[in-house]
């Protein structure tokens, strides 16, 4: 437990949620009666033991794969589905925000669909009355709001929902994958209001795939795997284990992501193949072989080549290419003064990228060999390895790399 | 139960407005469709069976003759009450799905609140029998009885759809059942005929006409204002009395059943 809050907001102590599988469902009085109740073994648990208590006033995050159970476990905190076992106590109002508009009817105004919408998430009509007027104002829908909802476009109709909900000021506020929202101008009032409602002591729990908005917004997160809590705490340091876990995860699933490539490769080479690649790989420093490059940790790229005769120090020039076509950089030993003398037989060239300035994205790397005097291909291999750069901080990279900057201010 | 209702009254009469508002908004002669419907089937139903069948319709409360589609109209306008409630309840669920999928609320306000518009419809139908009457001359105290039978009616009727709307939710072929069941049990409702014409006749069919709750509300219809005579005092309070606990315990299976409404549907 990272956090005991003496009096939390919400505190879910051994909360699970058992389903029964879809297909088996005996919804028809047929399948009842011709089997019977409920087998057992068709049971799974969405969300298992789950004991987490939600500080009041913060923001709570709740991330995993699909299926993890976090949107369960939401609807569970919402009243919508009861908890299989465990308890939920939660202080107040809660109000979930599962979906946008949910609710409104198509034929009915704006107005009139505040009306409605703001009875069903349990204001009482005094309330509603009283902040209508701010909820067509913060909605920005103007004359619109007396129209039937059914024309609206589908930007207005989230703007109006999302006003709906978080004007009817509660306790609790559950938000599911519904910040993107609007325009950017309104989905920045959206966060400006949701830490407006932290301010003034409301809990917030959202659940959301997007990492680095839920960096900036959540105190704490808590992480989830087929239902069970992997881990929680900080928000920084839970979404950093989850993205650790996740890139494992998909190097395992998916060994062709090793950024390796031998010569068995079908490529046609151009060059007279008197000096050839027979290796690209990305590896640490040591020379193991690396899945992706991490932003700010240096790297190699390792060339394996081999010279049938003794030649004389050939030029090998590497370049890195981004998965849009851009030209990232060009490397080569010439360039940077590097003679590997008259070679013959096996040898490898490494050239390591010190404090990898990529930014997060996909790269290709090309090489090619040139004679000592620079004018005489020998070797050329396109696409020779390609590799992803990621961030540990889940970051989203603008731009390809980052330049080394210092900022001063007088 | 009394307080459950009480305290969501706000919520009701939310889904009663939206289903006002809505109900025939899309439509040029909007609730005027309420009566051409039940007009045009009482002329259709009037013609065939005085005509084809010669039904004869019992004496008129006021001595003067018979006439077939007040008394026709009479059974209609109770038969309607208690279908259309039944199938309105169970609809609303389904419709309402979405919503109880994703925000926590009771769910049998939405049904509450597409039979109070319902309501609306049916005092419109009342307003035409009365009339008809009228127009025959055919007025007596005993109309106020009809206040209780037809109170009755609208709580064993919403009892009734309450109980079915969330077994439907559980078993998708509920409503099928329902639909089959309703088509008979019309026919075994003296609304297209007198009990006069069953009883003494044929005893078996009497008696299975007897057994259908909805006869007894019938023909105390028929009684009270076709015939304007009272029913007894024991057939009233009965009515009262079966409509109240239908009423109960539906509601009460409703919300035992409905607990988990957000994963059934």
């Amino acid at each position: 437990m990272t956090q005991t809050s003496a009096d939390p907001a919400v505190d879910l102590r051994g909360v699970g949620k058992r389903f029964q599988r879809h297909t088996d469902r005996r919804n028809s009085l047929k399948e009842r009666i011709v089997r019977g109740r409920a087998r057992s073994s068709e049971d799974f648990w969405a969300v298992r033991d789950v004991t987490l208590q939600i500080p009041k006033g913060s923001v709570y995050g709740l991330i995993g794969h699909n299926g993890s159970g976090k949107s369960t476990l939401l609807k569970m905190i919402g009243g919508i589905y009861r908890p299989s076992e465990g308890s939920i106590t939660a202080q107040g109002r809660v109000a979930a925000l599962i979906e946008l508009g949910a609710g409104f009817h198509p034929d009915m105004t704006g107005r009139e669909n505040i009306a409605l919408n703001g009875s069903i998430l349990g204001m009482p009509r005094k309330e509603i009355s009283a902040v209508t007027e701010e909820i067509i104002e913060f909605s920005g829908l103007g004359d619109f709001i007396n129209d039937p909802v059914k024309h609206y476009s589908s930007g207005m109709y989230v703007r109006l929902g999302f006003s709906v909900a978080v004007h009817m000021k509660p306790d609790v506020l559950l938000v599911d994958e519904v910040l993107a929202v609007g325009d950017e101008e309104f989905q920045r009032k959206c966060f400006d209001h949701l830490y407006a409602l932290r301010r003034s002591g409301r809990t917030i729990i959202v659940v959301s795939h997007g990492l680095g908005q839920l960096e900036g917004l959540c105190d704490e997160i808590a992480w989830l795997e087929r239902g069970v809590v992997q881990e929680h705490g900080t928000a920084v340091e839970t979404i950093a284990s989850y993205l650790r876990r996740v890139n494992a995860e998909e190097s395992a699933r998916n060994p062709m992501v090793a950024a390796v490539r031998g010569e068995d490769d079908e490529s046609v080479r151009a060059g007279d193949q008197s000096v050839h690649v027979t290796t690209a790989t990305i590896t640490d420093l040591d020379g193991t072989p690396l899945t992706h490059a991490e932003t700010d940790t240096t790297f190699q790229i390792r060339l394996g080549i081999t010279a049938a005769e003794p030649t004389l120090g050939p030029n090998v020039r590497v370049a890195l290419q981004h998965d849009s076509g851009t030209l990232v950089s060009m490397l080569s030993n010439h360039r940077w003064g590097v003679d590997f003398g008259t070679i013959q037989g096996d040898h490898t060239v490494s050239m390591a990228i010190t404090d990898n300035p990529l930014l997060p994205g996909r790269y290709r790397v090309h090489v090619d060999i040139f004679d000592y005097t620079g004018s005489k291909l020998l070797d050329s291999w396109n696409d020779a390895v390609e590799f992803a750069v990621r961030s540990p901080r889940g970051e989203i990279g603008q731009g390809l790399i980052d330049l080394p900057v210092e900022i001063t201010f007088d | 139960m009394l307080s459950d209702l009480y305290t969501r009254r706000a919520l009701v009469w939310a889904f009663a407005n939206r289903d006002f508002a809505t109900r025939y908004r899309a439509s040029v002669l909007g609730w005027a469709w309420s009566l051409i419907q039940p007009l045009a089937t009482l002329i259709v139903f009037a013609a065939v069976f005085t005509v084809v069948f010669r039904i004869q319709a019992p004496p008129l409360g006021n001595g003067n003759g018979s006439s077939y589609a007040a008394f026709l109209f009479t059974g209609l306008v109770t038969w309607n009450l208690f279908s259309s409630l039944l199938n309105l309840s169970m609809s609303q669920l389904k419709s309402n799905g979405e919503l109880l999928k994703k925000v926590q609320f009771p769910a049998w306000t939405p049904i509450l609140g597409a039979s109070i518009v319902q309501l609306v419809q049916i005092l419109l139908e009342l307003a035409v029998l009365i009339a008809m009457f009228l127009y025959l001359r055919n007025v007596g105290w005993t109309w106020i009885l009809a206040i209780p039978i037809l109170i009755g009616a609208l709580l064993f009727s919403q009892g009734l759809g309450l109980m079915l709307s969330i077994v439907n939710a559980r078993y998708g072929d509920v409503q099928y059942i329902v639909a089959v069941v309703l088509g008979a049990l019309y026919f075994l409702t003296p609304v297209l005929y007198p009990m006069s014409m069953i009883e003494g006749k044929n005893e078996i069919l009497g008696w299975i006409i007897r057994l259908n709750p909805m006869s007894w509300y019938v023909q105390a219809m028929h009684d009270a204002m076709y015939s304007l005579v009272a029913p007894s005092a024991l057939v009233i309070g009965g009515l009262l009395l079966g409509g109240f606990l239908t009423f109960w315990a539906g509601f009460a299976i409703f919300n035992r059943w409905s607990e988990d409404i957000g994963e059934m549907l």
